[in-house]
């Protein structure tokens, strides 16, 4: 459970993900005006708001798919702003997980092929060591008889389990969600939170982009309100969701609770 | 046990009237034999030699580098819009003749005529090839593209492991169907005098002025040889098949 303490060591130190006035937009459309958002290593942060409101874009910007006009992105030492070639942007992503609202498994590879690809082709790891790493992971999101199994033969939720154990194999030191259970059955959404609530509690570092709003003010740290590109509010679960200082943060809170 | 089948054979068709009699000369029927042998030769080192010319020109066609994309689009224009004999034409008379002068002589030329129709007809085709492939590629989820990209997949990296494999698979019937039509075109090698199938009933028939008969025969030929590839194209099908997608 987050605490004001956690929340008051604020040391540079801790800070894993650190945006500074990030600019980006799409023609005329100003997705991100301004955002500055600061992550600490082992938290979990969950990043709500409406539709449209810039947040799959912000996630996109930390992994560099997305390129920011405007302002700074840090990952630990590496200045996500400033990286040029392939090879830099290949070393940040190698650190970082993706976890996407459609799975986007490799359709061609069986669950354990999807899960050792990127260890073994591009970290260049031994296959035996990594297979058995790998089976662990499918155990550990309760998919270890499926490893044969291809994508395609797998429902919703069990595909979205497998992409987290993709993303963990790579031993990422930050994983971004973005709304990983918005493509979901109602009934598959509990298995996919119970994943994501066991690497939070083992600290792994976390950026959710999520409509799930109880699982938020459960599992996060920290709470981000962001609408039209910009973040209005931020604080912690009880705060945000119970005594929102901001209006407009008010009124989404309460549009979601009526 | 054979030169009976045979003295068999020509006997019965004479009954219907057709003249199958060079089969009894060895004179004649090694070399159409051979002619049999040399098409399916053909056929299979320009399958080969196609696919590989296609992938590295989907390749190419697929790079982000414009001095990448831009020969190997002008070179598919034109291999695809100029006639593939003609082609065969200019390899042979132009090119090989080019040759043996910078080398300084004919003898010292390497290359057979069988040699120019593999090369030009793996061209040919493998530029059919690179564009069933793109549109393969561009049939990959723009989605799938950035997942690969989130694990730390290179561009290369991206076509090797994810593209390609996901892009031979959407293009496997138009693969086939060039494949197919690569079979057929390996009658070409006639033009310059290559052994094959059809150059090897021609030296029979200007002979003895059984065309018909001939005729029967590669027409049976061709379609055997064709129809092995279909067969094939099916199987690889099913093979590489993703169970529960699309199906």
């Amino acid at each position: 459970m987050p605490t004001t303490e956690t929340l008051s060591l604020n040391h540079d130190a801790d800070v894993l993900v650190a945006l500074k006035n990030v600019h980006l937009s799409f023609g005329d459309n100003k997705v991100l005006k301004g955002v500055d958002l600061r992550v600490r290593r082992g938290d979990a942060v969950s990043i709500i708001g409406p539709s449209g409101s810039g947040k799959s874009t912000l996630l996109r910007c930390i992994n560099g798919l997305l390129r920011p006009e405007r302002g700074e992105i840090r990952v630990g030492e590496t200045a996500v702003h400033r990286l040029q070639s392939e090879s830099e942007l290949i070393a940040l992503r190698k650190r970082i997980g993706f976890v996407f609202q459609q799975y986007n498994l490799f359709p061609h590879l069986s669950v354990l092929e999807n899960i050792l690809i990127a260890p073994t082709r591009i970290l260049g790891k031994d296959r035996g060591e990594t297979e058995r790493e790998a089976r662990e992971l499918l155990a550990r999101v309760c998919l270890e008889h499926k490893a044969d199994a291809y994508p395609g033969q797998l429902s919703g939720g069990q595909q979205q389990r497998v992409a987290i154990a993709r993303a963990l194999a790579m031993h990422p030191e930050l994983v971004l969600f973005d709304e990983v259970t918005s493509a979901l059955d109602p009934e598959t959404v509990g298995e996919v939170l119970a994943v994501i609530r066991e690497l939070v509690k083992d600290g792994l570092t976390c950026i959710l982009v999520t409509h799930e709003m109880r699982f938020a003010e459960e599992v996060s740290h920290e709470i981000v309100f962001t609408e039209g590109g910009e973040i209005v509010e931020q604080g912690i679960p009880a705060q945000i969701f119970h005594n929102p200082v901001n209006a407009r943060t008010r009124s989404f809170i309460n549009a979601l609770a009526g | 046990m054979l030169e009976k089948f045979l003295h068999g054979f020509v006997a019965a068709a004479k009954i219907i009237g057709l003249n199958y009699s060079f089969l009894l000369s060895d004179y004649e029927r090694i070399p159409w034999l051979s002619g049999i042998g040399i098409t399916i030769l053909l056929a299979l080192c320009s399958i080969l030699g196609s696919l590989l010319v296609g992938v590295v020109l989907a390749a190419l066609l697929a790079s982000r580098q414009a001095w990448l994309r831009g020969p190997a689009r002008g070179l598919i224009e034109l291999l695809r819009n100029t006639p593939t004999l003609v082609q065969l034409y200019c390899a042979f008379f132009v090119l090989n003749m080019l040759l043996n002068q910078v080398l300084g002589g004919a003898e010292h030329n390497p290359l057979t005529p069988f040699h120019w129709v593999v090369l030009v007809l793996s061209l040919h085709y493998g530029a059919y090839h690179a564009e069933a492939l793109r549109a393969g590629i561009e049939a990959v989820p723009a989605t799938t593209r950035e997942a690969a990209l989130s694990l730390g997949f290179s561009r290369v990296e991206l076509l090797r492991h994810v593209e390609l494999p996901l892009a031979l698979r959407f293009s496997l019937p138009a693969l086939t169907s060039n494949l197919i039509n690569l079979v057929k075109s390996t009658a070409l090698g006639a033009a310059i005098a290559v052994g094959e199938l059809t150059y090897a009933s021609l030296m029979i028939w200007v002979q003895r002025d059984n065309v018909l008969e001939l005729m029967i025969f590669i027409f049976l030929i061709y379609a055997v040889l064709t129809y092995v590839v279909a067969r094939l194209g099916r199987a690889l099908e099913n093979y590489l098949r993703m169970p529960g997608y699309g199906h």
